[in-house]
Protein backbone atom coordinates (compact mmCIF):
# COMPACT_ATOMS: atom_id res chain seq x y z
CA UNK A 1 0.00 0.00 0.00
CA UNK A 2 1.38 3.36 -0.98
CA UNK A 3 -0.41 6.24 0.67
CA UNK A 4 1.67 9.00 -0.95
CA UNK A 5 1.12 7.67 -4.46
CA UNK A 6 -2.62 7.21 -3.96
CA UNK A 7 -2.93 10.69 -2.46
CA UNK A 8 -1.13 12.19 -5.46
CA UNK A 9 -3.42 10.26 -7.81
CA UNK A 10 -6.56 11.40 -5.97
CA UNK A 11 -5.56 15.03 -5.77
CA UNK A 12 -3.75 15.47 -9.09
CA UNK A 13 -2.98 12.82 -11.70
CA UNK A 14 -6.26 10.86 -11.32
CA UNK A 15 -8.36 13.67 -9.84
CA UNK A 16 -11.99 12.48 -9.99
CA UNK A 17 -13.38 15.76 -11.27
CA UNK A 18 -10.65 17.39 -13.32
CA UNK A 19 -9.03 14.31 -14.90
CA UNK A 20 -11.59 11.50 -14.77
CA UNK A 21 -14.38 14.08 -15.30
CA UNK A 22 -16.80 12.26 -12.99
CA UNK A 23 -19.53 13.68 -10.77
CA UNK A 24 -20.16 16.73 -12.97
CA UNK A 25 -23.79 17.25 -12.00
CA UNK A 26 -23.19 17.84 -8.32
CA UNK A 27 -19.99 19.75 -8.99
CA UNK A 28 -21.85 22.19 -11.17
CA UNK A 29 -24.94 22.53 -9.04
CA UNK A 30 -23.76 23.03 -5.50
CA UNK A 31 -20.52 24.99 -5.82
CA UNK A 32 -22.09 28.36 -5.15
CA UNK A 33 -20.91 28.76 -1.56
CA UNK A 34 -18.01 27.45 0.49
CA UNK A 35 -20.28 25.89 3.11
CA UNK A 36 -22.17 23.93 0.43
CA UNK A 37 -18.94 22.72 -1.09
CA UNK A 38 -17.56 21.62 2.25
CA UNK A 39 -20.80 19.85 3.21
CA UNK A 40 -21.02 18.04 -0.12
CA UNK A 41 -17.30 17.21 -0.22
CA UNK A 42 -17.26 15.72 3.25
CA UNK A 43 -20.49 13.76 2.61
CA UNK A 44 -19.03 12.24 -0.55
CA UNK A 45 -15.73 11.55 1.21
CA UNK A 46 -17.48 9.61 3.98
CA UNK A 47 -19.82 7.70 1.66
CA UNK A 48 -17.03 6.88 -0.79
CA UNK A 49 -14.70 5.61 1.93
CA UNK A 50 -17.41 3.55 3.64
CA UNK A 51 -18.72 1.99 0.44
CA UNK A 52 -15.18 1.32 -0.80
CA UNK A 53 -14.38 -0.57 2.40
CA UNK A 54 -17.60 -2.60 2.39
CA UNK A 55 -17.41 -3.44 -1.30
CA UNK A 56 -13.79 -4.46 -1.01
CA UNK A 57 -14.64 -6.63 2.01
CA UNK A 58 -17.45 -8.48 0.23
CA UNK A 59 -15.79 -8.61 -3.21
CA UNK A 60 -14.92 -12.33 -2.92
CA UNK A 61 -18.50 -13.40 -2.18
CA UNK A 62 -20.24 -11.14 -4.71
CA UNK A 63 -21.15 -13.05 -7.87
CA UNK A 64 -19.78 -11.19 -10.87
CA UNK A 65 -23.15 -11.04 -12.66
CA UNK A 66 -24.94 -9.02 -10.00
CA UNK A 67 -22.04 -6.92 -8.74
CA UNK A 68 -23.46 -3.59 -9.98
CA UNK A 69 -26.78 -4.23 -8.24
CA UNK A 70 -24.92 -5.10 -5.03
CA UNK A 71 -22.78 -1.95 -5.29
CA UNK A 72 -25.83 0.25 -5.72
CA UNK A 73 -27.61 -1.29 -2.74
CA UNK A 74 -24.57 -0.73 -0.51
CA UNK A 75 -24.03 2.82 -1.79
CA UNK A 76 -27.71 3.74 -1.49
CA UNK A 77 -27.68 2.48 2.10
CA UNK A 78 -24.79 4.73 3.06
CA UNK A 79 -26.23 7.73 1.20
CA UNK A 80 -29.56 7.40 2.98
CA UNK A 81 -27.78 7.16 6.35
CA UNK A 82 -25.80 10.32 5.64
CA UNK A 83 -28.92 12.09 4.37
CA UNK A 84 -30.87 11.28 7.54
CA UNK A 85 -27.96 12.21 9.80
CA UNK A 86 -27.46 15.55 8.02
CA UNK A 87 -31.16 16.36 8.31
CA UNK A 88 -31.14 15.55 12.00
CA UNK A 89 -27.88 17.16 13.08
CA UNK A 90 -26.94 19.87 10.55
CA UNK A 91 -30.32 20.93 9.08
CA UNK A 92 -28.85 24.11 7.57
CA UNK A 93 -26.52 22.15 5.29
CA UNK A 94 -29.17 19.54 4.52
CA UNK A 95 -31.47 22.36 3.45
CA UNK A 96 -29.02 24.08 1.12
CA UNK A 97 -27.80 20.83 -0.49
CA UNK A 98 -31.36 19.59 -0.87
CA UNK A 99 -31.81 16.84 -3.43
CA UNK A 100 -28.09 16.61 -4.20
CA UNK A 101 -27.44 14.46 -1.13
CA UNK A 102 -29.81 11.66 -2.21
CA UNK A 103 -28.36 12.05 -5.71
CA UNK A 104 -24.94 10.97 -4.43
CA UNK A 105 -26.29 7.43 -5.01
CA UNK A 106 -25.89 7.95 -8.73
CA UNK A 107 -22.71 10.00 -8.46
CA UNK A 108 -20.42 8.16 -10.83
CA UNK A 109 -17.33 8.82 -8.69
CA UNK A 110 -18.58 6.30 -6.14
CA UNK A 111 -19.75 3.60 -8.54
CA UNK A 112 -16.66 4.29 -10.66
CA UNK A 113 -14.28 3.67 -7.76
CA UNK A 114 -16.24 0.59 -6.66
CA UNK A 115 -15.92 -0.93 -10.11
CA UNK A 116 -12.39 0.15 -10.95
CA UNK A 117 -10.69 0.00 -7.58
CA UNK A 118 -12.31 -1.56 -4.52
CA UNK A 119 -13.67 -4.57 -6.44
CA UNK A 120 -10.08 -5.47 -7.30
CA UNK A 121 -8.12 -4.35 -4.23
CA UNK A 122 -7.87 -5.11 -0.53
CA UNK A 123 -9.77 -3.39 2.28
CA UNK A 124 -6.85 -1.22 3.42
CA UNK A 125 -6.02 0.05 -0.05
CA UNK A 126 -9.70 0.70 -0.77
CA UNK A 127 -10.05 2.68 2.45
CA UNK A 128 -7.08 4.86 1.47
CA UNK A 129 -8.44 5.18 -2.07
CA UNK A 130 -11.78 6.39 -0.72
CA UNK A 131 -10.10 9.06 1.38
CA UNK A 132 -7.75 10.19 -1.40
CA UNK A 133 -10.42 10.36 -4.11
CA UNK A 134 -12.79 12.04 -1.67
CA UNK A 135 -10.14 14.63 -0.85
CA UNK A 136 -9.54 15.23 -4.56
CA UNK A 137 -13.27 15.80 -5.11
CA UNK A 138 -13.57 18.07 -2.06
CA UNK A 139 -10.52 20.09 -3.10
CA UNK A 140 -11.95 20.83 -6.54
CA UNK A 141 -15.34 21.71 -5.05
CA UNK A 142 -13.71 24.13 -2.65
CA UNK A 143 -11.68 25.82 -5.39
CA UNK A 144 -14.83 26.22 -7.50
CA UNK A 145 -16.85 27.46 -4.53
CA UNK A 146 -14.11 29.92 -3.66
CA UNK A 147 -14.08 31.40 -7.16
CA UNK A 148 -17.85 31.39 -7.66
CA UNK A 149 -18.77 32.67 -4.23
CA UNK A 150 -16.08 35.35 -4.06
CA UNK A 151 -16.52 36.70 -7.59
CA UNK A 152 -20.18 35.79 -8.10
CA UNK A 153 -21.74 36.77 -4.79
CA UNK A 154 -18.91 38.81 -3.27
CA UNK A 155 -18.86 36.77 -0.07
CA UNK A 156 -16.75 34.01 1.47
CA UNK A 157 -18.48 31.52 3.79
CA UNK A 158 -21.22 34.13 4.13
CA UNK A 159 -18.99 37.09 5.00
CA UNK A 160 -19.08 40.00 2.58
CA UNK A 161 -15.70 40.66 0.95
CA UNK A 162 -16.67 42.63 -2.15
CA UNK A 163 -19.33 45.37 -1.88
CA UNK A 164 -22.75 44.33 -3.14
CA UNK A 165 -22.77 46.24 -6.43
CA UNK A 166 -19.56 44.73 -7.91
CA UNK A 167 -19.86 40.91 -8.01
CA UNK A 168 -20.37 39.16 -11.37
CA UNK A 169 -23.76 37.55 -10.68
CA UNK A 170 -23.52 35.24 -13.70
CA UNK A 171 -20.88 33.15 -11.93
CA UNK A 172 -23.45 31.86 -9.44
CA UNK A 173 -25.70 30.69 -12.31
CA UNK A 174 -25.18 27.34 -14.09
CA UNK A 175 -23.43 29.21 -16.92
CA UNK A 176 -20.81 30.40 -14.48
CA UNK A 177 -20.37 26.85 -13.23
CA UNK A 178 -19.54 25.62 -16.73
CA UNK A 179 -17.13 28.51 -17.29
CA UNK A 180 -15.23 27.99 -14.05
CA UNK A 181 -15.11 24.20 -14.42
CA UNK A 182 -13.96 24.49 -18.03
CA UNK A 183 -11.13 26.81 -17.05
CA UNK A 184 -10.08 24.53 -14.19
CA UNK A 185 -10.01 21.42 -16.40
CA UNK A 186 -8.02 23.31 -19.03
CA UNK A 187 -5.52 24.52 -16.42
CA UNK A 188 -5.20 20.99 -15.05
CA UNK A 189 -4.59 19.45 -18.48
CA UNK A 190 -2.01 22.13 -19.26
CA UNK A 191 -0.19 21.52 -15.97
CA UNK A 192 -0.25 17.74 -16.47
CA UNK A 193 1.11 17.89 -20.01
CA UNK A 194 3.78 20.37 -18.88
CA UNK A 195 4.97 18.04 -16.14
CA UNK A 196 5.01 15.14 -18.62
CA UNK A 197 7.22 17.11 -20.99
CA UNK A 198 9.52 17.89 -18.08
CA UNK A 199 10.19 14.19 -17.63
CA UNK B 1 -19.03 -15.31 -35.73
CA UNK B 2 -18.84 -13.24 -32.65
CA UNK B 3 -21.91 -14.93 -31.15
CA UNK B 4 -20.01 -18.18 -31.02
CA UNK B 5 -17.56 -16.66 -28.57
CA UNK B 6 -20.28 -15.01 -26.53
CA UNK B 7 -20.57 -16.39 -23.03
CA UNK B 8 -23.60 -18.64 -22.73
CA UNK B 9 -26.15 -17.44 -20.18
CA UNK B 10 -25.97 -19.81 -17.28
CA UNK B 11 -29.43 -21.15 -16.58
CA UNK B 12 -28.42 -23.53 -13.81
CA UNK B 13 -31.16 -23.13 -11.15
CA UNK B 14 -28.69 -23.44 -8.30
CA UNK B 15 -26.71 -20.52 -9.70
CA UNK B 16 -29.79 -18.36 -10.15
CA UNK B 17 -30.92 -19.11 -6.60
CA UNK B 18 -27.47 -18.20 -5.35
CA UNK B 19 -27.69 -14.81 -7.10
CA UNK B 20 -31.15 -14.13 -5.74
CA UNK B 21 -30.29 -15.10 -2.19
CA UNK B 22 -27.08 -13.05 -2.17
CA UNK B 23 -28.93 -9.96 -3.35
CA UNK B 24 -31.80 -10.57 -0.94
CA UNK B 25 -29.49 -10.97 2.04
CA UNK B 26 -27.62 -7.77 1.13
CA UNK B 27 -30.87 -5.84 0.86
CA UNK B 28 -32.08 -7.17 4.20
CA UNK B 29 -28.85 -6.20 5.94
CA UNK B 30 -28.86 -2.70 4.41
CA UNK B 31 -32.54 -2.23 5.26
CA UNK B 32 -31.89 -3.25 8.86
CA UNK B 33 -29.07 -0.68 9.15
CA UNK B 34 -31.28 2.03 7.69
CA UNK B 35 -34.05 1.14 10.12
CA UNK B 36 -31.57 1.68 12.95
CA UNK B 37 -30.44 5.07 11.67
CA UNK B 38 -34.02 6.12 11.03
CA UNK B 39 -34.97 5.22 14.60
CA UNK B 40 -32.25 7.56 15.89
CA UNK B 41 -32.97 10.46 13.57
CA UNK B 42 -36.74 10.39 12.93
CA UNK B 43 -37.67 12.20 16.13
CA UNK B 44 -35.05 14.91 15.66
CA UNK B 45 -36.01 15.55 12.03
CA UNK B 46 -39.66 15.80 13.02
CA UNK B 47 -38.83 18.32 15.76
CA UNK B 48 -36.73 20.41 13.36
CA UNK B 49 -39.48 20.48 10.73
CA UNK B 50 -42.05 21.44 13.33
CA UNK B 51 -39.85 24.25 14.60
CA UNK B 52 -39.29 25.52 11.06
CA UNK B 53 -43.03 25.58 10.39
CA UNK B 54 -43.59 27.34 13.71
CA UNK B 55 -41.04 30.06 12.85
CA UNK B 56 -42.59 30.54 9.40
CA UNK B 57 -46.05 30.83 10.97
CA UNK B 58 -44.92 33.30 13.63
CA UNK B 59 -43.46 35.49 10.88
CA UNK B 60 -46.86 36.00 9.26
CA UNK B 61 -49.17 36.81 12.17
CA UNK B 62 -49.83 40.25 13.61
CA UNK B 63 -48.88 39.43 17.20
CA UNK B 64 -46.25 36.67 17.10
CA UNK B 65 -45.43 36.73 20.84
CA UNK B 66 -48.93 35.90 22.02
CA UNK B 67 -50.04 33.64 19.20
CA UNK B 68 -50.21 29.88 19.48
CA UNK B 69 -51.04 27.52 16.65
CA UNK B 70 -53.37 24.56 16.42
CA UNK B 71 -52.32 21.27 14.88
CA UNK B 72 -52.78 20.92 11.13
CA UNK B 73 -56.45 21.28 10.22
CA UNK B 74 -58.02 18.64 8.01
CA UNK B 75 -58.18 19.89 4.44
CA UNK B 76 -61.64 19.73 2.90
CA UNK B 77 -62.30 19.34 -0.82
CA UNK B 78 -63.80 22.81 -0.76
CA UNK B 79 -60.56 24.33 0.55
CA UNK B 80 -58.45 22.51 -2.02
CA UNK B 81 -60.82 23.63 -4.79
CA UNK B 82 -60.63 27.24 -3.58
CA UNK B 83 -56.85 27.21 -3.97
CA UNK B 84 -57.32 26.46 -7.66
CA UNK B 85 -54.10 25.85 -9.57
CA UNK B 86 -52.02 26.53 -6.45
CA UNK B 87 -51.37 23.53 -4.22
CA UNK B 88 -52.75 23.86 -0.71
CA UNK B 89 -50.23 22.26 1.66
CA UNK B 90 -51.62 22.80 5.14
CA UNK B 91 -53.72 25.13 7.27
CA UNK B 92 -53.18 25.99 10.92
CA UNK B 93 -55.46 28.02 13.13
CA UNK B 94 -53.83 30.94 14.92
CA UNK B 95 -55.06 31.57 18.44
CA UNK B 96 -54.48 34.54 20.74
CA UNK B 97 -55.48 33.84 24.36
CA UNK B 98 -57.48 30.85 23.19
CA UNK B 99 -59.49 32.96 20.74
CA UNK B 100 -59.28 32.27 17.02
CA UNK B 101 -57.28 35.03 15.35
CA UNK B 102 -57.24 33.78 11.79
CA UNK B 103 -55.17 31.18 9.99
CA UNK B 104 -51.67 30.47 8.77
CA UNK B 105 -52.02 28.91 5.34
CA UNK B 106 -49.17 27.14 3.61
CA UNK B 107 -49.43 27.00 -0.16
CA UNK B 108 -47.12 25.89 -2.96
CA UNK B 109 -47.16 28.19 -5.99
CA UNK B 110 -45.05 27.93 -9.12
CA UNK B 111 -42.30 30.48 -9.63
CA UNK B 112 -39.98 30.95 -12.57
CA UNK B 113 -37.60 28.11 -11.63
CA UNK B 114 -39.74 25.76 -9.61
CA UNK B 115 -42.04 25.56 -6.66
CA UNK B 116 -42.34 28.37 -4.13
CA UNK B 117 -43.48 27.11 -0.73
CA UNK B 118 -44.94 30.00 1.17
CA UNK B 119 -46.82 30.74 4.38
CA UNK B 120 -49.57 33.33 4.29
CA UNK B 121 -51.13 34.73 7.47
CA UNK B 122 -54.78 35.80 7.21
CA UNK B 123 -56.56 37.30 10.24
CA UNK B 124 -60.14 36.65 11.36
CA UNK B 125 -61.40 39.53 9.15
CA UNK B 126 -59.83 37.97 6.06
CA UNK B 127 -56.97 40.47 5.80
CA UNK B 128 -53.43 39.35 4.98
CA UNK B 129 -51.15 39.84 8.00
CA UNK B 130 -47.95 38.63 6.42
CA UNK B 131 -46.29 36.52 3.74
CA UNK B 132 -43.10 34.54 4.18
CA UNK B 133 -41.27 32.18 1.89
CA UNK B 134 -40.49 28.76 3.30
CA UNK B 135 -38.64 27.22 0.38
CA UNK B 136 -37.85 28.31 -3.18
CA UNK B 137 -35.46 27.74 -6.04
CA UNK B 138 -35.74 31.11 -7.78
CA UNK B 139 -32.72 32.45 -9.66
CA UNK B 140 -30.12 33.79 -7.30
CA UNK B 141 -29.79 37.55 -7.70
CA UNK B 142 -33.01 37.96 -9.73
CA UNK B 143 -36.04 36.01 -8.50
CA UNK B 144 -34.35 35.71 -5.12
CA UNK B 145 -34.98 39.43 -4.64
CA UNK B 146 -38.67 38.66 -4.35
CA UNK B 147 -37.97 35.84 -1.88
CA UNK B 148 -35.96 38.13 0.40
CA UNK B 149 -38.60 40.89 0.34
CA UNK B 150 -36.52 43.53 -1.48
CA UNK B 151 -38.33 46.85 -1.97
CA UNK B 152 -40.18 47.45 -5.27
CA UNK B 153 -39.99 50.74 -7.20
CA UNK B 154 -42.71 52.04 -4.86
CA UNK B 155 -40.31 51.54 -1.93
CA UNK B 156 -42.34 48.85 -0.12
CA UNK B 157 -40.99 45.32 0.37
CA UNK B 158 -42.36 43.11 -2.37
CA UNK B 159 -43.76 40.64 0.19
CA UNK B 160 -44.79 43.36 2.66
CA UNK B 161 -47.06 44.99 0.06
CA UNK B 162 -49.55 42.14 0.52
CA UNK B 163 -50.14 43.05 4.17
CA UNK B 164 -53.56 44.64 4.59
CA UNK B 165 -54.91 43.22 1.32
CA UNK B 166 -58.11 41.22 1.54
CA UNK B 167 -60.66 39.54 -0.69
CA UNK B 168 -62.31 42.99 -0.96
CA UNK B 169 -59.37 44.09 -3.16
CA UNK B 170 -60.47 41.58 -5.77
CA UNK B 171 -58.04 39.21 -7.42
CA UNK B 172 -54.53 40.49 -6.87
CA UNK B 173 -52.71 40.97 -10.17
CA UNK B 174 -49.16 42.04 -10.91
CA UNK B 175 -49.26 45.39 -12.70
CA UNK B 176 -52.73 46.30 -11.42
CA UNK B 177 -52.70 46.21 -7.62
CA UNK B 178 -49.37 44.46 -7.03
CA UNK B 179 -45.94 45.89 -7.86
CA UNK B 180 -43.32 43.50 -9.24
CA UNK B 181 -39.57 43.67 -8.79
CA UNK B 182 -38.21 44.63 -12.18
CA UNK B 183 -36.72 41.57 -13.89
CA UNK B 184 -38.53 39.25 -11.52
CA UNK B 185 -42.11 39.54 -12.74
CA UNK B 186 -42.63 35.78 -12.97
CA UNK B 187 -41.46 35.21 -9.40
CA UNK B 188 -43.65 38.05 -8.16
CA UNK B 189 -46.59 36.62 -10.08
CA UNK B 190 -46.00 33.23 -8.45
CA UNK B 191 -46.12 34.76 -4.97
CA UNK B 192 -49.23 36.77 -5.93
CA UNK B 193 -51.01 33.59 -7.08
CA UNK B 194 -50.11 32.03 -3.74
CA UNK B 195 -51.62 34.95 -1.81
CA UNK B 196 -54.79 34.88 -3.94
CA UNK B 197 -55.17 31.17 -3.24
CA UNK B 198 -54.62 31.67 0.49
CA UNK B 199 -57.27 34.42 0.56
CA UNK B 200 -59.70 32.13 -1.26
CA UNK B 201 -59.02 29.35 1.24
CA UNK B 202 -59.49 31.78 4.12
CA UNK B 203 -62.82 32.77 2.54
CA UNK B 204 -63.95 29.15 2.69
CA UNK B 205 -62.81 28.87 6.31
CA UNK B 206 -64.84 32.01 7.13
Amino acid sequence: MNFGKQLKEGLITQNPVLVQVLGMCSTMAITTSIMNGLGMGVSVLIILTASNVVISAIRKIVPDKIRIAMFIVVIAGFVTCVDLLLQAFVPAIAESLGVFIPLIVVNCIILGRAESFSYKNGVGASFVDGICQGLGYTAVLLVMCFIRELLGAGTLAGFRIIPEQFPVGILTLPVGGFLVLGCLIAAMQWALSKSKEGK
Amino acid sequence: MSTANKEKVQMDPAYIIKLTVTLLVTCVIVAACLGGVNAITAEKIEAINKEKTEIAMKAVVADPDNTTFSDKLDLTDEMVAAAGSVTLDSVYEAQVNGQSAGHAIKVVASGSQGKIEMMVGVDAEGTVTGVSIVKNSETSGIGSKVMTNMPTAAGVGVLSQFEGKSAADGTLTVGANVDAISGATVSTRGVTNGVNAALAVAGVLG
